[in-house]
């Protein structure tokens, strides 16, 4: 594997995106939105205890567990799909370029504008908040967006997984919104339901958690951002009390790296073995 | 040169390819003729390491299962349908001229060499299908391969884009360079290939030079000869006696049919005997002939 190809194909597909209209939009639309949350949560947060950049952040979780999962998804499950059924695929690897080098510089090539449009929403809210006064720890702040990426990376993988399985574009879109819905909007009420239908204990609704990427970056979030972990609930407390805080971030971050890699693998294995003929 | 051993490509139980064997030389053009689904595309793309089967294919002495990247190197190849990224026809080259680490002038030479130079601002998708085809050519010939292989490379052209697309190719056989290419059309054949490959139900049926194709074929070429009435039953019982098929009377002329590849054979035969030939046209075997010749031998 060559990673000048990787580059290569990478920076082709970076260009595509950024040209993309949808992927335009969705960037003004995060960065506008995350402007608007700096303007409309002011001052200190008397029962999170967070203030300036932190408190910035914490609002801003909510719009990157709405935004970065969908358009990671998207993307994703369109990234082989959508190539394999125009066509360009297979012209693609008719040159001497291997599967792992196009699987590669496709992942990266669209993770790193995902990453590109977070940083900006983030760095304009950012800017707004120095502007203010800025008081807080920025490095909160930055934490919280690098933990962005990290849960953009989880998803795209998983929506590549989608791509590989789907011979059409379209049905992989479809199967990547259900996802989303399942993911950010059935998530929570998932693990409760589960929780109270099958009387779980709190160690279990804690690993119950930790399998669905977004609420590992829900979690992640709030303990790097809040001294008071109490927030976190009962399980959040059973958690830090048992691993502590450092601990949890830990075992939290090595949850989404997990969900980066596996779902990748998988997706790469599909295309480079099994599928292997079908681009 | 491209050995091409004993491969087999099965889709389920259909065989697309059926133990095709063949060698392509070093500067040699050769032609793979068959109808739809004879096993063409297919081949090329076991060649070009797209698809798996057994047996084996060594490009430049290069076995494509066990380097493909490497093989795929030495190789230019022009699909049926370009296809392309919603890109500049110039960014579009620079990408693959990168891919092949080639130098950065030379999409601007590739695309002059092709006639695209003007059109290299605009977008693929505002393409003719024929300037679409010859991108596709300039991006094969980015990094100079020893080997061309072109899937029905005229099939979507019209008649000027298409002489002008063969000329191409011509020059760039003419310059030492091996080429394989699939096509429909005999004339294309007689034009480029100095190897006819004939494949039905993917199997290699008939590997030949383009004129001794029709012979193995048992396929004639069929001449209209007109003569003067009063000479009609002269003409036809010397053309008999010659071996000559006559296959019939169209007003003035004669339909004979002469296998062998010595078209004038009728002609001297009947000025031998005095006997005035008014006019003459020529008809060659066509691909539908040849299709037909190989379901003969086939069966």
């Amino acid at each position: 594997m060559e990673i000048r190809n990787i580059l290569i194909l990478a920076g082709k597909e970076t260009r595509e995106s950024l040209k993309n209209r949808w992927f335009v939009l969705y960037t003004v639309s995060f960065s506008v939105l995350a402007v608007l949350i700096l303007s409309i949560a002011p001052g200190r947060n008397e029962i999170t205890g967070i203030s300036g950049y932190g408190r910035t952040a914490a609002s801003l979780i909510n719009l990157v567990l709405l935004f970065v999962p969908l358009i990671a998804l998207i993307t994703g499950s369109i990234s082989i799909s959508g190539e394999r059924e125009n066509g360009t695929l297979q012209y693609l690897l008719s040159h001497p370029v291997t599967k792992a080098e196009v699987f590669a510089g496709k992942f990266l090539g669209i993770l790193v504008p995902i990453c590109f449009s977070i940083s900006l929403g983030f760095g304009l809210a950012g800017i707004g908040v120095a502007l203010r006064g800025g008081s807080g720890d920025a490095a909160e702040f930055v934490l919280t967006a690098l933990l962005s990426w990290l849960l953009a990376a989880s998803l795209l993988s998983v929506g590549f997984v989608v791509s590989v399985f789907s011979r059409r574009a379209s049905k992989a879109i479809g199967v990547a919104v259900f996802l989303w819905l399942l993911i950010i909007v059935l998530g929570d009420l998932g693990i409760m339901g589960t929780a109270v239908a099958m009387d779980l204990g709190i160690k279990q609704v804690f690993a119950l958690a930790l399998l669905n990427p977004a609420e590992v970056f829900k979690i992640a979030s709030v303990l790097v951002l809040s001294p008071r972990f109490e927030i976190l609930g009962p399980v959040g407390v059973y958690a830090v009390r048992t691993f502590g805080r450092e601990g949890v971030i830990f075992i939290l971050l090595s949850v989404m790296a997990v969900w980066t890699v596996i779902p990748f693998a998988c997706a790469f294995l599909t295309f480079s073995i099994w599928r292997r003929e079908e681009s | 040169m491209i050995e091409i051993k004993n491969v087999t490509k099965s889709f389920g139980k259909l065989k697309a390819v059926d133990s095709a064997s063949f060698r392509v030389e070093k500067g040699e053009a050769v032609s793979l003729l068959g109808s739809n689904g004879a096993g063409k595309s297919t081949l090329i793309k076991c060649i070009l390491g797209l698809l798996d089967y057994s047996g084996d294919i060594a490009v430049g002495g290069i076995r494509v299962k066990d380097h493909p990247k490497e093989a795929k190197s030495l190789i230019g190849y022009l699909p049926q349908e370009p296809l392309f990224y919603d890109m500049r026809t110039l960014d579009i080259v620079r990408f693959f001229a990168r891919l092949r680490n080639v130098d950065e002038g030379r999409p601007a030479e590739v695309l002059d060499k092709v006639g695209l130079a003007e059109h290299s601002s605009k977008y693929a998708s505002e393409l003719s299908g024929g300037m679409r085809q010859r991108l596709s050519f300039a991006i094969a010939l980015l990094s100079e391969p020893m080997f061309l292989i072109l899937d029905e490379p005229t099939s979507n052209l019209d008649a000027h884009a298409r002489a002008e697309f063969l000329r191409l190719i011509k020059d760039y056989k003419e310059n030492g360079k091996t080429v394989i290419f699939s096509s429909h059309r005999l004339d294309e054949v007689d034009y480029l290939a100095d190897r006819a490959v004939l494949m039905k139900d993917g199997r290699v049926v008939v590997d030949e030079e383009p004129h001794r194709l029709r012979q193995t074929l048992g396929l004639g070429t069929k001449m209209n000869i007109a003569v003067p009435d009063e000479y009609a039953a002269l003409a036809a019982s010397a053309l008999s006696g010659a071996g000559i098929i006559v296959h019939g009377r169209n007003g003035r002329g004669f339909l004979v049919e002469v296998k062998g590849g010595d078209s004038l054979h009728p002609l001297r035969e009947l000025m031998s005997r005095d006997i005035p030939v008014l006019g003459f046209s020529v008809e060659e075997p066509t691909m539908e002939n040849i299709l037909e010749g190989a379901d003969r031998d086939g069966n």
